[in-house]
């Protein structure tokens, strides 16, 4: 109930930044938001603009450029919009965390059981393709040209898509096995 | 491509929404419903490939790289209707679990990558009769539509929401700008795509036709 409830308020805080448009109400409630993570503030503000930053300005210095003749409305723009992807993004950052999914969708018994099956594997490929990516790094004595990148990434996709066939049928036996489809019934 | 949090207007993300939760509901009633008990436990593992298609890196002209979307290769396995639950299972744990993407981009996300993505790949394989080519414009197109809808959605977003003065409230550029910033690099993936989803065909070793 508890993560439910705090799903819901971080849904009902996103739409509410994305339903106000006063930079100043904004910049009020992502100081808010990083000022109540207490000790952890610093270490959000850093995450939040590691996050964000790059991308919130790129589209702001294309906008200050466009209009650069009107300083007013070059400013306006590029600080309502930083302000509320950073206000959006330190949000995430500083509930979402809290918030334990899988108790929080109980209302839904198979997005429930989806999601963390699905969690699980995403994590374990991400780990996976990380060990590819560096194998390919450390056996390539020169920089990997595009042909080599393009073959690898062919190979490491089929391999994804062969472990899926494999898993999917594993997962299916070993939840067969534990009566998993019988309780469904 | 896909959009991150701040940049879609509620008159665009509401709607997309009522739209995506309808065909996520109709997904989820029909998986319930299916009598294959590896129903479930596939779909959670085809998440798990579409979001590790998706880290897959391929390099581009000048030195950059970039990631392949893999909607065709997911078409050509698991079909358009697998493509758009497993892709928005991805955005979802993107944005809810590793910090990745939004809550409100995730509807449009997932209707122009996942749904009409999947199905513009699907419809290359079951349209173009030879398999090769079938495979690469799958790859292509999965990689282009989806890119030409996110591009006309951001560049709807000036005309959309604006300002008393006339000044935009949520992303600021038009199709003008969109359009070609978008789609033009994403042709150049979609080979790349296309070229992986064919060479990734044949490292599998099919021979039946998707």
């Amino acid at each position: 109930m508890k993560d439910r409830a705090l799903l819901l308020t971080y849904l009902a805080a996103v739409v509410a930044a994305s339903v106000v448009h006063d930079p100043l109400w904004l910049g009020l409630a992502l100081v808010t938001v990083l000022a109540s993570s207490g000790r952890g503030a610093w270490a959000l503000t850093r995450r939040v603009l590691l996050a964000a930053l790059p991308f919130a300005v790129a589209v702001a210095l294309g906008w200050m450029l466009a209009e650069g003749a009107d300083w007013r409305a070059a400013l306006t723009t590029p600080l309502r919009l930083g302000l509320r992807v950073l206000l959006m993004t330190a949000l995430a950052f500083r509930v979402l965390p809290l918030v334990s999914l899988p108790r929080a969708l109980s209302f839904s018994p198979t997005l429930r059981f989806v999601l963390v099956l699905a969690t699980s594997q995403v994590l374990a490929f991400r780990r996976l393709f990380t060990d590819f990516r560096l194998a390919l790094t450390a056996r390539s004595p020169r920089r990997v040209g595009p042909r080599v990148a393009l073959r690898h990434g062919a190979a490491t996709a089929a391999w994804f898509l062969r472990r899926a066939e494999h898993d999917a049928t594993t997962m299916t036996e070993a939840l067969d096995a534990r009566g998993f489809f019988l309780d469904r019934d | 491509m896909h959009i991150p949090d701040g940049f879609i207007a509620p008159q665009v993300y509401a709607p997309a929404y009522g739209i995506a939760g309808v065909l996520w509901a109709a997904g989820l009633r029909r998986l319930r419903r299916t009598l294959e008990p590896a129903a479930v436990p596939r779909l959670a593992v085809a998440t798990a490939v579409a979001y590790a298609l998706m880290l897959v890196t391929i390099p581009l002209p000048g030195g950059t790289t970039a990631h392949i979307t893999g909607v065709g290769m997911m078409a050509a396995l698991f079909g358009a209707w697998q493509t758009f639950l497993s892709l928005s299972l991805v955005f979802l744990i993107q944005a809810l679990m590793l910090g990745d993407g939004g809550v409100t981009a995730l509807p449009v996300n997932a209707l122009a990558v996942g749904l009409c993505g999947g199905l513009a790949a699907r419809g290359a394989l079951l349209l173009i009769p030879w398999r090769t080519a079938a495979l690469f414009t799958a790859g292509w197109i999965g990689t282009v539509v989806p890119a030409v809808l996110v591009a006309l959605v951001l560049g709807w977003q000036p005309r959309l929401a604006v300002a008393a003065d006339g000044q935009p409230l949520f992303f600021p550029f038009g199709w003008s700008v969109t359009l070609p910033a978008i789609v033009l690099p994403h042709m150049l993936v979609g080979v790349a795509d296309g070229l992986v989803t064919v060479m990734a065909w044949r490292a599998l070793g099919r021979r039946s036709g998707p």
